[in-house]
């Protein structure tokens, strides 16, 4: 599914070349559950967008569904994430002056999709994350936990091949998390939705099927 | 995205900082006012010339007494014109064919006690036939009046009266500067402006051998002349100017139809080139403000533009969710724009006598220049907001 090779990212903090990907080989198989443990600051997240078309590695091979993601266009990235990829982050990142369902409704805008049969999808995601009866409320009005579900309805609404989440859980207490992570395991079990997931808490990646270790710009597996 | 629902969006989001909002459009609201009234007093100058035309012939001039003492003029205090004197103006002055003679008074209607200031105008029988009054009762002064206590009311002073209670006004007495006159006719209402004088509407009408004999002795000042040509003022203004210089050693001053259109036409470019300068200075501090407005905008938004490009945006989504914002907002501007237009125009009208009307025409306009200002100074806003980087984007609070 996804295959990245050598990959390397570096910035330049003002005059200084700050390398933060030093050459990450990983593979992630159709249907699994992998999560991405390290410390911060280790370069998950730069992996996790770069895995996400968010950001383009300095060097390196990627490649997506067998197809490599070298040269492709501003269009064809935003055309891979909305309709390969679901997205959950830490803060959730609603927006903050749309309901539920239209935030879940979101990825299918930039497809074209009427607004009717936008909000009968977002209907079944919310259902689907057991927010069903929440729709009408805006992210201000929900609970942390409650808006995470939201996202990752969001995150469903376009039927992506994969979803990727940074630190799901960060932001929630431990009785929520438990519940989130019940969500993402059961999505990957009874659907097989891909899920990689990134956090820095080895407690959470006990419940992947595989956890690999990034230390220091590297991947190593556990 | 579909067009509706960016215009939704932009609505929710401008609403989201009203104030900001309001504050920018300022600008263009008195922008595109300025534009409004601009256009509309072009046209309303047109028809209104058009209208000068129509009503009273083009074959009209007016007849002054130059004031100012001139080489053969009688320095201040003089006592006018005769009435003898003017009507002997058809017979030496061949371009001539009528003239209608009148004189001002000013003073007040009673009636249970109730007064209101009222002017009047001393005429002749010809004066109907030239200012084209229409009789909405009885019947109009006529020469044969002679010194009789008689008058005609205008249309307001009529309604006036009515107002008050007074039943059939035709042979009916007013008080009018404590004398009694009685009504032979109500006049319909007129159209003023022009050579017209507003008393025809507002005032009372006696016949002008009375009015000559009033205790406050008023004189004639002006009268109207209808030409025998069709217009042509110049060969009228030598023999009226020589006539009176040789009879009463008077300086006169003809205008004629065109001398008015001309001189609302001076009218109307000082009020063009003054809304003119008014309008694009304020569409230029506008249209600043739209655009610092919408930078201020993406800038709160970067989050959301990260977002939103997350979820599949492209970089021409964001920039026109941006331009139909920024467009939107001076839309909004244009609209209470053209209200203060419009409102300056009735004011502009109401000052000057014309005839009010704001034609499609300039609405297009200052709808259209609004959404000209919004997507000119949105552009720029916008390519910002669609030119960052997802993860850039994504990353700022």
């Amino acid at each position: 599914m996804l295959d990245l090779k050598n990959i390397r990212k570096s910035y330049l903090l003002g005059t200084v070349e700050v390398e933060i990907l030093k050459g990450v080989d990983l593979h992630v198989d159709r249907g699994e559950m992998l999560a991405v443990v390290g410390a911060s600051g280790c370069g998950k997240s730069t992996l996790m967008n770069i895995m996400g078309f968010l950001d383009v590695p300095s060097s390196g091979e990627y490649l997506f569904r067998g197809r490599s993601a070298q040269g492709l266009s501003d269009e064809e990235l935003s055309h891979i994430r909305n309709t390969d990829i679901g997205f959950v982050f830490q803060q959730f990142n609603l927006l903050s002056r749309l309901t539920a369902l239209d935030n879940v409704g979101l990825p299918l805008v930039y497809r074209g999709v009427p607004v009717k049969e936008r909000r009968e999808r977002g209907r079944e995601m919310l259902d689907r994350v057991g927010m069903g009866e929440r729709w009408r409320h805006r992210p201000g009005e929900l609970s942390g936990g409650q808006q995470q579900r939201v996202a990752i309805a969001r995150a469903l609404c376009g039927q992506p091949s994969i979803i990727l989440a940074d630190e799901p859980t960060g932001a929630l207490d431990t009785a929520t998390s438990r519940d989130i992570m019940d969500l993402f395991a059961s999505l990957n079990r009874d659907e097989g939705i891909t899920v990689v997931l990134i956090t820095h808490d080895p407690g959470l990646a006990k419940r992947c099927a595989r956890s690999v270790c990034m230390v220091d710009g590297l991947v190593e597996t556990v | 995205m579909i067009l509706s629902e960016n215009i939704q969006e932009s609505l929710n989001s401008l609403w989201g900082a009203k104030q900001r909002s309001l504050l920018a459009l300022i600008g263009i609201v008195i922008g595109i006012g300025s534009v409004i009234a601009m256009v509309a007093v072009g046209q309303i100058v047109e028809n209104e010339s058009i209208r000068q035309f129509r009503e009273m012939g083009t074959d009209v001039c007016m007849v002054r007494e130059n004031v100012l003492p001139g080489k053969h003029g009688k320095r201040g205090g003089s006592a006018g014109m005769s009435l003898a004197d003017v009507a002997k103006v058809p017979g030496q002055c061949p371009a001539i064919r009528t003239v209608a003679p009148y004189v001002n008074l000013y003073s007040r209607l009673t009636r249970d006690g109730r007064r209101v200031p009222c002017p009047g105008l001393g005429v002749t029988g010809g004066f109907r036939d030239m200012f084209k009054v229409p009789m909405a009762e009885g019947r109009f002064i006529s020469d044969l009046d002679g010194y009789e206590s008689f008058c005609v009311l205008g249309h307001t002073k009529a309604e006036w009266l009515r107002a008050q209670g007074a039943g059939a006004l035709v042979g009916s007495d007013v008080l009018f500067g404590g004398r009694l006159y009685t009504v032979v006719g109500v006049a319909g209402p007129v159209l003023s402006g022009s050579f017209r004088p507003y008393e025809i509407n507002e005032g009372i009408m006696v016949p002008i051998r009375l009015a000559l004999r009033l205790p406050d002795r008023p004189r004639i000042g002006a009268f109207a002349a209808r030409m025998t040509g069709s217009g042509e003022t110049g060969e009228a203004t030598r023999q009226v100017k020589a006539f009176f210089r040789y009879t009463n050693r008077m300086n006169v001053d003809v205008v004629g139809a065109e001398d008015l259109v001309a001189q609302m036409e001076r009218q109307m470019r000082m009020f063009t080139l003054m809304l003119g300068a008014i309008g694009s200075i304020a569409l230029i501090v506008g249209g600043v403000g739209v655009m610092n407005v919408m930078l201020v905008s993406v800038s709160e938004r970067r989050r959301e533009i990260g977002i939103r490009r997350a979820l599949g945006a492209e970089r021409k989504d964001i920039q026109l969710q941006f331009l139909v914002e920024s467009v939107v907002l001076s839309f909004v501007g244009g609209i209470l724009g053209l209200l203060l237009g419009v409102g300056a125009v009735a004011v502009i009208c109401r000052f000057t006598g014309w005839e009010f009307f704001v034609s499609f025409l300039s609405v297009l306009l200052g709808v259209g220049v609004s959404a000209a200002v919004g997507i000119f100074f949105g552009y720029y806003p916008a390519r910002q907001a669609a030119r960052l980087s997802p993860i850039d984007a994504l990353r700022s609070e």
